[in-house]
């Protein structure tokens, strides 16, 4: 129980660094113009004001530790989508996949940034989802708002078969190819969030992003919890297949689980069913663990793929 | 077993045809013809093959120290969405080409920040209107030409500092355009796939004609 409430406080701690990365490389726009305008923290205050003051000294302090900090912020830039992190480039690959059917060619950096993305997948499974996506943050605390409304209200819970995610995939590639990559836009929720995060930030200004938000919102808060992360975003989809086989996996301790018990298939965000060993799509977000009442589910190393027959007749 | 495949080919087909409404969002676009006089960042390959590579990832406008690579909207259509643009008349690029060093597919291809780099680039090709400029009409002014980043190449003044463009050296970096003093500008850089689109036009009139 404890394990599990670690986990969510984690996933919950590292989405929300994720989100505080994406503000700040927004900022990191302005810090770029100031360090090109003034490159004096004096004039930065008598121009921009104290606040922009303070974050232009913060960020020169940080990146100086490395070296030039000019140089040093340039090496950090853009969104979950595709970002670079100290001159290391993620690539996010539904971007691959989309820049490999329309122009056929991969630079090798561009090519590099899956190494990290699929990695992490084959080691954990689908842990971007509840541990990277800032979106899913977003659809998380929809889901407690959720499940506070379901204690007044009736609101039901659809659910949809696997291919549904697979053929917005096929669809969004074969979109992406007729007209352009912005169609992902509208497809990938974290994409989205990036977007807004970075027209309001940078440029003060709404993104069309925000319309395609506050559709999977909705779709969230009526179609059942996170609705749009189970049936809708095609990355989830996507590197669920790639952990299949997993090296760590949620486990199940069969001699302690409580033959009548489903609580683990009610909470589980993905509609998981640990009770029967079925962890294909899990997230490792935690919340099974916390609700188990004989603590029989944890997370280790994945059994050996040839099951032993069961010795109880 | 026969059932469960007969649902997935089902939701397949119907996940597969949701995406391709998304072009029934172009009714909301202005359409405004506004991207015709916007100018890709320096690097940028050919317009087609641009928008091939451009995934909208959003790290060049990241990067640009001069806050001139703004990420386009709904306004500017569909395939344009989220790419990256510069409006030279607000706040020209100023060739520092950091953007060039950050893009991960290559869309703006990687120059040094040199003179070497600078000639390299081809974003445009910049207009001048003798009726509107101050310097035609006998006010000497010259704004522009110290505005050039390749002065003398792609630029040269004549009686009353009357600025002459050199197409064959001009990159289109919309310096000039900024700079411009009269309102509105006397001079104006117009896009190359702007250029390309109105010389297959002009081609296709003369062929109509004959």
């Amino acid at each position: 129980m404890r394990a599990g409430r670690s986990l969510l406080a984690l996933s919950i701690f590292t989405r929300t660094g994720v989100i505080a990365l994406l503000c700040f490389l927004a900022f990191l726009t302005n810090y770029h113009n100031l360090k090109r305008g003034y490159n004096l923290p004096r004039l930065v205050e008598l121009s921009e004001g104290k606040g922009m003051r303070i974050f232009y000294e913060k960020t020169d302090a940080f990146f100086s530790t490395f070296g030039d900090p000019a140089e040093e912020a340039q090496k950090n830039a853009g969104m979950t989508w595709s970002i670079r992190l100290g001159g290391v480039p993620f690539t996010d690959p539904i971007a691959a996949l989309s820049v490999l059917v329309k122009s056929h060619r991969w630079e090798l950096g561009f090519a590099l940034g899956l190494i990290i993305p699929l990695s992490l997948a084959l080691l954990f499974g689908r842990v971007f989802c509840s541990y990277i996506c800032p979106a899913s943050l977003m659809f998380f605390a929809i889901s407690r708002v959720r499940r506070l409304l379901l204690k007044f209200f009736w609101l039901p819970e659809f659910t949809l078969n696997r291919g549904f995610c697979w053929g917005i995939l096929v669809g969004g590639l074969i979109t992406a190819v007729w007209i352009g990559h912005g169609v992902w836009t509208f497809i990938l929720p974290y994409f989205a969030l990036g977007q807004t995060l970075f027209h309001g930030i940078a440029y003060g200004a709404l993104s069309f992003s925000l319309g395609s938000i506050i559709v999977f919102s909705l779709l969230d808060l009526i179609m059942g919890k996170q609705f749009t992360c189970r049936y809708v975003c095609p990355t989830g989809r996507l590197l669920g297949a790639v952990g299949t086989k997993s090296v760590f996996s949620l486990k199940r301790d069969a001699s302690t689980c409580i033959d009548a018990c489903t609580s683990c298939i009610d909470v589980c965000p993905m509609k998981v069913a640990p009770k029967f060993d079925e962890t294909l799509d899990c997230s490792m977000c935690g919340e099974c663990l916390t609700i188990c009442p004989s603590q029989c589910l944890s997370i280790g190393l994945r059994k050996s793929s040839t099951p032993k027959p069961d010795p109880s007749p | 077993m026969k059932l469960s495949r007969l649902g997935f080919l089902r939701a397949f087909a119907a996940g597969s045809v949701l995406p391709l409404f998304y072009p029934l969002l172009d009714k909301f676009s202005a359409k405004t013809g506004r991207r015709r006089r916007l100018l890709r960042p320096p690097g940028a390959r050919p317009e087609k093959e641009f928008l091939k590579d451009c995934i909208s990832c959003g790290q060049c406008a990241n990067v640009c120290p001069n806050q001139c690579i703004k990420l386009s909207d709904l306004e500017d259509g569909l395939e344009n969405l989220g790419t990256p643009i510069i409006d030279a008349r607000a706040q020209a690029c100023i060739l520092c080409m950091a953007c060039t060093q950050v893009c991960p597919t290559q869309a703006l291809e990687k120059l040094p920040a040199t003179k070497e780099g600078i000639r390299a680039v081809k974003m445009g090709l910049a207009f001048v209107s003798e009726e509107h400029c101050y310097s035609f009409s006998g006010r000497t002014c010259g704004v522009c030409y110290r505005a050039c980043p390749l002065p003398g190449e792609a630029m040269t003044l004549g009686l009353y500092e009357q600025p002459h463009v050199h197409a064959e050296h001009c990159i289109g970096c919309g310096l000039c355009e900024q700079a411009c003093i009269k309102m509105p500008q006397a001079i104006r850089v117009v896009p190359f796939a702007e250029l390309a689109r109105q010389a297959a036009e002009d081609q296709k009139a003369l062929e109509d004609q004959s």
